[in-house]
């Protein structure tokens, strides 16, 4: 009985060797369909050395083929052979069910699957084309393929001498997909993955560390970012502008709401969302804020959600010139020492937890806005908002130092917009 | 015989260490050119190795006599220092410091210590700069995140940003090691915009196949225009070797630390920036954990 089934799989070892190496050109290169703009791209001579084996395929193994070669159709011109599965699978759009859809139509196709790991590298590569890239039951769907059983090593040597290395490296893939997405494999994931490579391969030991590592790291970002971020614009300036102000007290002021309008002469206005947030202790900054000296309205800086980046504006004032500065009277030349009792009684000589480094000095911040667009309009009339809470801002004069927007940038990269005063330093501030 | 011992020790240490500088400790100050290649030993797939003799290097005698005047002001330095105390301190200092303020960012010389790498070394396209911030104050890196993998046939993913403290040289190019073991944590004063950065650490390699081993821990930035002041316990660092972190974990050796570096490779295409105010070090004594990770065998072998 083990004699016959070691034939068979000697008799379908041969006949995956075949299919491996008529698939050979497509696989080698699998970083090249990766990068997004390779698509359809293929420079010639790299491809030239493999079509030797290519064309060896047919005396090699004449009797493995049969008649599911010829469904496959034009597939020798094809570089890479499975792609066209999940072409014909998404005639109409392209998602989940069509994906799963490839996946069962390969299935289905040959009882031996053969030709798995060329699937299955397409696959993975087509997977963000589908958008199915973070979903787990797709992972599992592919780990499916595999054929169960065939790789498990069955004796001491087997295992000591690495068992189907091309087939543990597909599932290593697979795996390491799954964590470049951040997916965390569960139960079934794992008990695919037992059925097909056995306990202490590659694969499971891979699917360990997964296990052990991911959960450990999952919440070491003090300052999460959901997965889904908000789609409204609003919502998500009150979301970052929460984030960045580092204040449970701030309070965000939406100044006008995203507006498309059309008048009665046909003329289309928009209004874009002006969202500001001011937490008490800024605005206390601002009362104090001496009217003769300018403030001035900064911006656009950005902020990077996970993969979408953001735009925030900032108000703020000049550090303070050194003559305004509140001079300390220290104990030697005050009569009325101590002015303020500051004890600290528990606190002995190695207390000392301060580093010993001169102050960076900048400027206070007073404000902080996001806008639907950068323009000097839109930011006055954010300033013009913050007037009714911060009257003293009526009596001071803003400055607007604007950096091209990143729209802007990429248009004209010398065209700067705005300015109502010309300071000096203004060239020096290079906003990246 | 004190100083003939430093120098015999010295070359002794650096041509057992570098290998590609086996030459370098005898005409050190003399070779001008070979200073890039000591910060990587990475060669892109397709490129020839640089097999330029020795004497086709550039010699220059100037350049000599400067460097021997700087090993020697270093050598005396060294000797002074270790009369006065451990590491320079006086000893009441040593002992009583809770914290110490490592490298900060006040000037060009402070940059001048840091090595700025991108991907741009493995045929990648990110770029990355490093330079003063507003005011002269702060370290600003920036630059932009490029993921596009080189098309090489072997590099599969791409996209990184780093940068690094140089690895402290003693007299005569020896190496030498910071010793922190005073201290439990990092601690770090930076503005970030949102991004995720690794720190990593790198310790003084002992067999040469640790050379690639680094401990890592991740920096989450808030973003935004406030200053973000971390503190990170060393028992949370963990191993990594090449990029994959390892199975067998094992605590950070704090007397034999090499560099601190910063890594960005959040995957993320785009503009980032990072500025520095200091890096210092920390001894919270609330902090009582010896290591973060488990020590024992998890995956036992066959």
């Amino acid at each position: 009985m083990n004699c016959v089934r070691k034939l068979l799989l000697a008799r379908e070892l041969s006949a995956g060797r075949g299919i491996l190496r008529q698939a050979a050109p497509g696989r080698d290169l699998p970083w090249l369909q990766e990068s997004s703009c390779a698509q359809g791209f293929w420079p010639v001579p790299v491809r030239s050395i493999r079509s030797g084996a290519a064309l060896s395929r047919s005396d090699l193994v004449p009797s493995a083929r049969g008649d599911k070669e010829k469904d496959r159709g034009s597939r020798d011109g094809a570089l890479v052979p499975f792609d066209e599965l999940f072409e014909r699978a998404c005639k109409e759009d392209r998602n989940k069910a069509s994906f799963s859809r490839a996946v069962e139509l390969f299935c289905q196709r040959d009882i031996r699957r053969r030709g798995h790991i060329e699937f299955i590298n397409a696959a993975l590569r087509k997977m963000p084309e589908f958008g199915v890239e973070r979903e787990l039951d797709v992972y599992n769907k592919i780990l499916d393929v595999f054929p169960k059983e065939v790789f498990v090593p069955r004796n001491f040597i087997q295992r000591m001498f690495n068992y189907y290395p091309r087939q543990q490296e597909c599932g290593i893939h697979v795996l390491e997909q799954m964590e470049n997405y951040g997916i965390m494999p569960n139960k079934q994931t794992k008990f695919l993955l037992l059925q097909i490579f056995g306990e202490k391969s590659h694969p499971v030991r891979k699917y360990q560390r997964l296990m052990y590592w991911f959960p450990k790291f999952k919440h070491a970002n003090p300052y999460p970012v959901p997965a889904a971020l908000p789609q409204d614009p609003v919502d998500l300036a009150r979301f970052s502008l929460q984030r960045i102000a580092a204040d449970l007290s701030a309070k965000v002021t939406v100044y006008q709401m995203p507006l498309t309008d059309i008048l009665d002469d046909g003329k289309e206005i928009t209004q874009p969302h002006i969202v500001g947030i001011q937490s008490p202790d800024q605005q206390e900054l601002l009362a104090c804020h001496n009217p003769a000296r300018p403030v001035f309205v900064e911006g656009p800086f950005p902020l990077w959600l996970k993969k979408t980046c953001v735009y925030y504006y900032v108000l703020r004032g000049e550090p303070l010139p050194p003559e305004e500065k509140e001079e300390v009277i220290d104990s030697e030349r005050n009569f009325y020492y101590p002015m303020q009792l500051d004890l600290d009684l528990d606190r002995d000589l190695w207390d000392n937890e301060e580093f010993y480094v001169d102050e960076v000095e900048e400027g206070p911040i007073f404000a902080m806005c996001m806008a639907g667009a950068g323009d000097q309009a839109t930011l006055a009339k954010w300033i013009l908002g913050l007037q009714q809470t911060n009257p003293i801002l009526s009596q001071t004069p803003v400055v607007f130092h604007l950096t091209p927007g990143p729209r802007e940038l990429q248009v004209d990269l010398d065209s700067e917009s705005g300015e109502e005063e010309i300071p000096q330093s203004w060239h020096a501030k290079q906003e990246l | 015989m004190a100083l003939s011992f430093k120098l015999l020790d010295s070359i002794f240490l650096s041509s057992r260490c570098h290998r590609q500088n086996a030459l370098h400790p005898l005409l050190g100050p003399l070779l001008t050119d070979c200073i890039p290649k000591l910060y990587s030993s990475y060669r892109r797939p397709g490129t020839s190795p640089d097999n330029t003799p020795p004497w086709k290097m550039n010699f220059s005698f100037e350049k000599g006599v400067d460097g021997i005047k700087k090993h020697f002001g270093i050598l005396k330095k060294e000797l002074v220092d270790h009369w006065k105390g451990p590491e320079g301190y006086p000893l009441e200092e040593y002992l009583l410091e809770q914290t110490r303020v490592v490298w900060e960012f006040r000037s060009q010389k402070d940059l001048d210590e840091w090595v700025v790498s991108s991907d741009v070394e493995i045929g990648g396209k990110s770029e990355a700069y490093l330079k003063l911030g507003k005011n002269n104050q702060t370290a600003l890196l920036y630059g932009t995140l490029n993921t596009e993998a080189p098309r090489d046939g072997e590099t599969e993913y791409s996209g990184y940003c780093a940068m690094r403290a140089k690895l402290p040289k003693g007299a005569f190019e020896k190496k030498k090691y910071y010793d922190w073991s005073n201290f439990n944590s990092l601690y770090l004063r930076i503005r970030g915009d949102g991004r995720p950065w690794m720190i990593n650490i790198y310790t003084n390699p002992y067999f040469s196949h640790q050379k690639d081993d680094l401990y890592n821990y991740f920096i989450f930035t808030r973003g935004g225009p406030y200053w973000q002041e971390i503190k990170i316990p060393f028992s949370k660092f963990f191993l990594s070797s090449r990029g994959r972190i390892q199975d067998d974990q094992h605590p950070l050796w704090l007397d034999k630390i090499s560099t601190v570096g910063f890594t960005l490779g959040d995957k993320a295409d785009g503009p980032f920036q990072l500025e520095i105010d200091f890096i210092g070090l920390l001894n919270d004594r609330a902090h009582t954990e010896e290591f973060a990770y488990e020590k024992y065998e998890r995956n036992p072998k066959v």
